[in-house]
């Protein structure tokens, strides 16, 4: 038996930068049924009422980090918020914090993506090996201890909830920062020494206040809280470390 | 229809002001909340500063420290020292996990629980264990 | 406008596009690449892929059994040398893989671990947990940033290829924050661009999953390939079409109908036993268990539920921990999306399009029939899948043939001269092109909502390319296509501004799409047998190895429908026989072990 859909009020902080100097609220009617996400809320608004409104998104299963935005406040995928927790509303929804809006719910992507170039986050193997010698061996027990950190999504809601990065754009923040622990968790790696770099920088680790706001709205429990705030031990002891002799000293 | 495309009228990010970000959202009253704590601590350090200092000036002064701390405002501001500090043990333990690595016991992941639970507990007996201590030293 | 000069274009950054810009990278470090993608490259839907990769690992296993197996998964259709080729190179493919950091599975000695999947007769998938595809997609993009020489150009729109002197040589792409146009001139172009799969009502892909360079490469002469061939998987959510891996099943899980009965062994995949067995019961290829569903739904025997019909995918006798362990995604879309327990309750499920055979066509190379451009991933159809998939083997595909792709494409930039700067032809298409896009983005004069041809474009397909399919219902389709081909002329925008223009792109997408979807649609009609996952009803049940062995070619005709010819299936040790599952295929490979002994 079909349901008769309710109503709900879906308000869209707009942006236009060819039409208007400043963001403005905009307000739309959507029909909606028991499981319907707020993403399809906004594309029915798109298909059917307002063509303009402009949006990522793309696998609707919150594994393409795609559509992060502010849904009530809270920095959220849409494709895995529903209409029926939301309902009455009405529903605000506008671009992720602390990044530039470039368009409607679109942020700029760029500063995530150089910082995450800026921290090599690829495998610098500890050994060579060849392609005929196999994979290097890795225990369950090794793998365990890095892949929770290798689970982002790169959604970047956890930059929306970090106020620090908001205050202080140059902080490299916390998914960039939990990505970078992954490759220093990973027994394979052996290139946590080039690294130590971002990590020690004022807009590394020591930017974080431990807030913890992003481990709390990081949809795939990655806990870039933790990434960051585990890495200020060693990026104290690496500190220290220059005051004692490396090789056939004393230590 | 331009030919050229004036990229500075197309493209215009917006930056959003960031005055008043942790008033309305739940999760940073409380982390203002923590933060602000640490100033009790501060203060309190002071007070037990000065302490010393009279105490090292002599049994006068020494006395007419302990004297000003019965005062009903020094009363009411240890009140206000000790919710603080209760509440700054209580945020310190609840964000402990987050600074240690994932540590693997018997096969299981210590969870994060355990640590808070662990590290209330304790300040929860050192608390009571003090208190008794200086009931015991007046008697 | 402006130009910009490259030896090597990759058109899509998923797993495919990077892993062949990475191989150009390496073939030699002083070649220009520009690599081109819609979207950020972890957004790609290689993103979304879940359950494995394929290659020989196990010691009892071998090359000649995973050939087999995708031979006569394919139905007879793959180009045999190719596949050869392929399951040759996919086990060193994936230990580069490794060596580049993924973090694949592992067993308690520390080397990989491989899982069963349909349709392999031994276990041969490795997988990380179950997002292998979001685990390498990661891995793929975090280390090609290691190579200077890789330009990427994010969330830059790709909206023609030009084509001169019989060779292509370059694309014409959009910078979706500003909708300046720039022209990309290039050497050698990959198109790596993915699948259509968004051409059909209830799908698995993701929204970007539009078939632009498989339309781009047909509206300049290449043919798609085999493009009736599209599968179903499944076992797919109710209402999204969102994917439930594979893996459910060969970690044991059971398909139920509305009596709790394991339907499946009433269609030649059985006899049920509650351990999994390879090629067997819910092990069987996806195209018969999506039959399966079929035949289930006409006999009244599935599930209602609010999104149409549905069976129940049952993984509740595996356990919290072990769902908890092995398949933690699943877990969650059960949860969050169905509020489904599946420790506790069915996931009820049904099939939904989930992947393109057919494609562009390629050679064992990668190569198109236009000289200097090559296809790698689902937009390409290089002849390993045939008329089916086999799970696990397209996330392979993607390395293997990316790797492929790159050296070939390095290896043609290098050789033969090209001008340097665009001759006027080129500049000529280049600024034709960017006017038809102008024209649609400043047009005030349509009539036809995006969402309404889109819709009817994709309920047509689901009713006429469903399936099981007949000449009435194609025919009916091909002439819808036809009509939406007409009224998408008279598309009509809301938005008009040139920067962040997301419904003009999704109205060229819509062009893309409908122009594949009548490939597909016309392919089918031609098509006068059953094979793989192209059933017919229509007296055409039986598969037809004497006229149809042999691939379809859809050749683009501008405003009318394709012409559909045929190219020979190139066959090399394993002739056409039966696919057998269940216990008729165990009963089958005894005898032709048999037989192999006895020949010594």
């Amino acid at each position: 038996m079909a349901e008769a859909p309710r109503m709900i009020e879906i308000q869209v902080l707009r942006y236009r930068p060819e039409q208007e100097s400043e963001p403005v609220w905009q307000s739309y009617q959507v029909p909606f049924t028991e499981d319907m996400s707020v993403l399809q809320g906004l594309q029915y608004i798109k298909d059917e009422i307002d063509g303009s409104v402009s949006f990522r998104w793309s696998c609707r299963m919150a594994i393409c980090g795609s559509c992060g935005m502010m849904i009530n406040r809270k920095p959220s995928l849409s494709c895995q918020t529903f209409l029926r927790d939301l309902f009455p509303g009405p529903v605000k929804v506008e671009a992720l914090d602390h990044l530039p809006i470039e368009r409607d719910l679109m942020v700029s992507v760029e500063p995530f993506v150089k910082k995450l170039e800026s921290i090599k986050p690829y495998l610098i193997p500890k050994e060579e090996r060849t392609l005929a010698q196999g994979e290097y061996l890795q225990s369950p027990a090794q793998l365990a201890a890095f892949e929770q950190y290798s689970s982002c999504i790169n959604c970047m809601l956890c930059y929306a909830a970090c106020p620090q990065f908001g205050l202080n754009p140059d902080f490299t923040g916390p998914g960039v920062l939990a990505l970078l622990h992954r490759y220093n968790a990973d027994s394979r790696d052996g290139g946590k020494a080039e690294r130590m770099e971002i990590l020690n920088a004022e807009e590394g680790v020591w930017s974080c206040t431990a807030v913890g706001y992003c481990s709390e709205v990081c949809p795939k429990g990655v806990d870039p809280a933790n990434a960051v705030n585990q890495n200020k031990i060693n990026s104290a002891v690496d500190y220290f470390a220059r005051f004692f002799p490396k090789k056939g000293g004393l230590i | 229809m331009k030919s050229q495309i004036d990229v500075k009228t197309v493209r215009r990010p917006y930056v959003r002001p960031m005055a008043g970000w942790w008033k309305g959202n739940a999760f940073f009253v409380r982390y203002m909340v923590r933060e602000a704590t640490a100033v009790a601590v501060w203060i309190y350090a002071l007070v037990l500063t000065v302490g010393v200092l009279r105490l090292g000036q002599g049994e006068a002064a020494w006395n007419g420290w302990l004297d000003a701390m019965k005062s009903p405002l020094s009363l009411s501001l240890h009140l206000v020292l000790l919710v603080s500090m209760v509440v700054h043990t209580y945020s310190w333990f609840e964000i402990m996990p987050k600074t240690m690595a994932p540590m693997v016991i018997n096969g299981e992941r210590l969870s994060a629980e355990r640590i808070q639970r662990t590290g209330w507990s304790v300040a929860a007996v050192a608390f009571v264990v003090t208190l008794l201590l200086a009931v015991w030293s007046q008697a | 406008m402006q130009v910009i000069q490259v030896d090597v274009a990759i058109i899509g950054a998923g797993g495919g596009g990077l892993r062949a810009a990475i191989a150009v990278a390496e073939a030699d470090p002083a070649l220009k690449i520009a690599l081109v993608s819609k979207v950020y490259p972890m957004r790609s839907h290689t993103v979304a892929a879940e359950g494995g990769a394929a290659a020989v690992t196990q010691a009892h296993d071998s090359l000649e059994a995973h050939f087999h197996d995708t031979v006569a998964g394919g139905d007879w259709l793959c180009e045999q040398d190719v596949v050869e080729s392929f399951v040759a190179q996919a086990h060193e493919s994936l230990v580069q893989m490794e060596h580049w950091g993924c973090p694949w599975s592992r067993k308690e000695d520390g080397h990989v671990n491989v899982r069963a999947f349909g349709g392999m007769k031994i276990e041969r998938t490795w997988f990380a947990a179950d997002k292998t595809g979001f685990h390498m997609l990661h891995t793929l993009f975090q280390t090609s940033i290691k190579y200077p020489s890789i330009q990427r150009f994010d969330e830059y729109f790709c909206m023609d290829l030009v084509v001169d002197e019989g060779a292509v040589q370059g694309a014409l792409v959009i910078n979706i924050a500003t909708g300046e146009f720039t022209l990309i001139q290039a050497k050698s172009v990959i198109i790596a661009t993915g699948g259509a799969g968004r051409v059909f009502r209830e799908n698995t892909n993701g929204g970007i999953v539009t078939g632009d360079g498989m339309a781009l490469a047909y509206r300049h002469g290449v043919p798609l390939r085999d493009m009736e061939f599209v599968q179903y998987h499944p076992t797919c959510m109710p209402g999204t079409g969102l994917l439930f891996t594979e893996a459910c099943r060969g970690e044991g899980g059971f398909l139920l109908n509305k009596d709790g009965y394991r339907y499946l062994q009433d269609y030649g995949l059985g006899p049920a036993s509650p351990e999994p067995r390879n090629k067997a019961m819910e092990l069987g290829p996806r195209d018969r268990l999506s039959q399966a569903f079929w035949h289930e739904k006409q006999k009244g025997k599935t599930v209602s539920s609010r999104h149409g019909e549905v069976v129940h995918l049952d993984l509740r006798h595996l356990g919290e921990k072990k769902l908890r362990e092995r398949l933690p995604q699943i877990y969650e879309l059960a949860v969050e999306y169905l509020g489904v327990d599946p420790a506790k309750e069915p996931i009820p499920v049904l099939p939904a399009v989930h992947y393109t055979m057919g494609g562009i066509i390629a050679d064992g190379n990668t190569a198109s029939t236009l000289p200097g451009l090559y296809s790698v991933g689902e937009c390409s159809s290089v002849g390993i899948h045939g008329a089916n998939r086999l799970g696990s083997n397209s996330l392979t595909e993607l390395i293997v043939f990316g790797k492929i792709a790159g050296e070939q494409a390095a290896q043609f930039a290098k050789q033969g001269s090209k001008p340097a700067l665009p001759t006027p032809n080129m500049l000529a298409q280049a600024q034709a092109a960017k006017a038809s896009a102008e024209a649609l983005r400043t047009s005030h004069s349509g009539t036809e909502r995006i969402a309404t041809l889109r819709k009817e474009m994709a309920q047509s397909m689901e009713d006429g390319c469903g399936i099981y399919r007949s000449a009435d219902t194609m025919q009916a389709t091909c002439d819808k296509l036809a009509e939406l081909r007409q009224r998408y002329k008279n598309i009509k925008l809301d938005d008009h501004s040139h920067g962040w223009n997301t419904e003009w792109l999704l109205a060229i997408e819509l062009g893309y799409l409908l122009d594949v979807a009548e490939a597909m649609a016309h392919s089918a009609l031609n098509r006068k047998e059953s094979r793989g996952s192209h059933q017919r009803l229509d007296g055409f049940e039986a598969r037809d190895d004497v006229n149809f062995l042999q691939h379809s070619l859809a050749y683009y005709q501008g405003d009318g429908p394709p012409r559909i010819a045929y190219g020979p299936v190139k066959i090399t040790s394993s002739q056409p026989g039966t696919r057998a599952y269940g216990a008729a295929g165990e009963k089958a490979d005894a005898e032709q072990h048999a037989k192999e002994s006895a020949n010594g």
